[in-house]
């Protein structure tokens, strides 16, 4: 099969041929049919995240499934379904409390001693999150996807496998949004339109959007922003405080950064909450005033919105389909796999929203 | 001769290691893999010398700042 390979960071993926295994008892062989390209791709494209190299990146997609292990009963040749990269093993102390995303198991990967699941000749191609969604077939563990309907388009379906789920997850359970409340999400690429989204779903008052792109603005206002602030004026704390009177009951960072992780923290009101959504490269420090914690303002992180993706997901289908959740916006650009590096460096610019690969 | 210590920068399980005990290291070749949060992340060889103690099996679980092998440069 053809397949994206990065073998190096920062150096141009290129299409090569790669072997897929079998699938062992409990894995899933599926053809995706559409592939989201996502800013945390971006992270271990260019090494700010390590990663084993070679590796296929893509873990945001929908696709169809082919062939399935001895023991898999959930999912049959045929089905619809969305992977997810928070693959859970369904008995650890994370997975029986209820919080299947942190489950850390190791029994979703092959282990050391078998084949990989990908390979070139005699050479082990790393799986990314165990899915690598930048090829023509993903082998993944069956805790690895949810069936969904089959009227539900793919390109949709596929920003469910991360963008989605990791920002209206962390307003629905993370943050667990109150209604009436007031929010900022401070990045709007498809996480935080997701999360601003699922503010308006959770029924928030106010919702402001910060962004430093126009153009990504004006889409937040199309999901459910109701007040917007340009950040390149280099004041959206005092922007966001003045306009909320005192600061916001839930703020969300969805960039990555130190400065706008800090600032989502000085954007509280007193007793509110920061949930950091972004990927802030391992080794960097965020510094926070000790005094706010008097005012019993928080901060949290958030991983792939805190899901339980196989529940969580056939609701946000329903949600797209019932017009609810506003996905059409989300999508620049169709694409071939062969664009996959032009598209990362479109991303990389912060001006578009976000390109879908579109596999034949 | 100094004695480098090689250390984890996160928190995870052990998944592969990939030398032992008298192998001829290069800096930054890889040591073992570490799994965290599902990302497979290398442990490199901070420098050039011969591994001296690996102190970790795979499947280990590891903390942030753990002395994972030693080298001698």
């Amino acid at each position: 099969m053809k397949a994206a390979v990065l073998r190096e960071a920062n150096i141009p993926m290129e299409i090569e041929e790669v072997q897929i295994s079998k699938p062992g008892p409990r894995e899933v062989l599926v053809r995706p049919i559409a592939a989201g390209v996502c800013h945390s791709d971006l992270h271990f494209m260019d090494g700010s995240y390590p990663y084993m190299l070679p590796t296929i990146l893509g873990h945001e997609s929908a696709g169809v499934v082919e062939q399935v292990g001895s023991d898999v009963t959930y999912v049959k040749k045929g089905d619809h379904v969305i992977t997810c990269l928070s693959a859970f093993c369904g008995h650890c102390n994370k997975c029986l409390t209820g919080h299947l995303s942190l489950c850390n198991s190791p029994e979703v990967s092959r282990k050391a001693e078998e084949a990989p699941r990908i390979a070139q000749g005699s050479d082990t191609i790393h799986q990314f999150l165990n899915l690598s969604s930048f090829a023509e077939l993903m082998l993944i563990h069956e805790h690895a996807l949810v069936k969904v309907r089959e009227d539900m388009p793919m390109d949709r379906a596929a920003l469910i496998g991360c963008s989605t789920t990791t920002g209206v997850g962390a307003v629905f359970h993370t943050a667990k949004v109150e209604p009436g409340s007031t929010v900022a999400v401070i990045g709007c690429g498809g996480v935080g339109l997701a999360a601003i989204n699922g503010a308006a779903l959770a029924g928030a008052a106010r919702i402001i959007a910060v962004d430093m792109v126009d153009s990504k603005l004006e889409l937040a206002k199309s999901v459910g922003a109701t007040d917007i602030v340009n950040a390149s004026s280099g004041n959206a704390v005092g922007e966001v405080i003045e306009m909320t009177q005192g600061g916001c009951d839930y703020t969300f960072e969805a960039i990555g950064l130190k400065a706008t992780a800090e600032q989502s923290f000085q954007m509280l009101c007193p007793g509110g909450v920061a949930t950091i959504i972004g990927m802030i490269p391992p080794g960097t420090m965020v510094e926070l005033q000790g005094v706010d914690f008097l005012s019993e303002k928080k901060i949290q992180g958030s991983n792939m919105g805190s899901n339980r993706f196989r529940v969580d997901m056939p609701r946000f289908v329903d949600f797209y389909l019932d017009g609810k959740l506003h996905l059409d916006q989300m999508i620049s650009k169709h694409i071939k796999l062969n664009e996959i590096n032009e598209a990362l460096t479109a991303l990389k610019s912060g001006q578009e929203a976000r390109h879908i690969i579109m596999f034949d | 001769m100094t004695l480098e210590r090689v250390e984890s920068e996160i928190t995870g399980n052990v998944w592969k290691i990939e030398v032992k005990p008298g192998d001829k290291v290069e800096a930054e070749d890889v040591i073992m893999i570490l799994e965290s949060m599902k990302m497979e992340i290398p442990v490199e060889a901070p420098c050039a010398g011969t591994i001296k103690e690996i102190l970790v099996s795979e499947e280990d679980a590891v903390d942030e700042d753990q002395v994972l092998a030693t080298i001698e440069s």
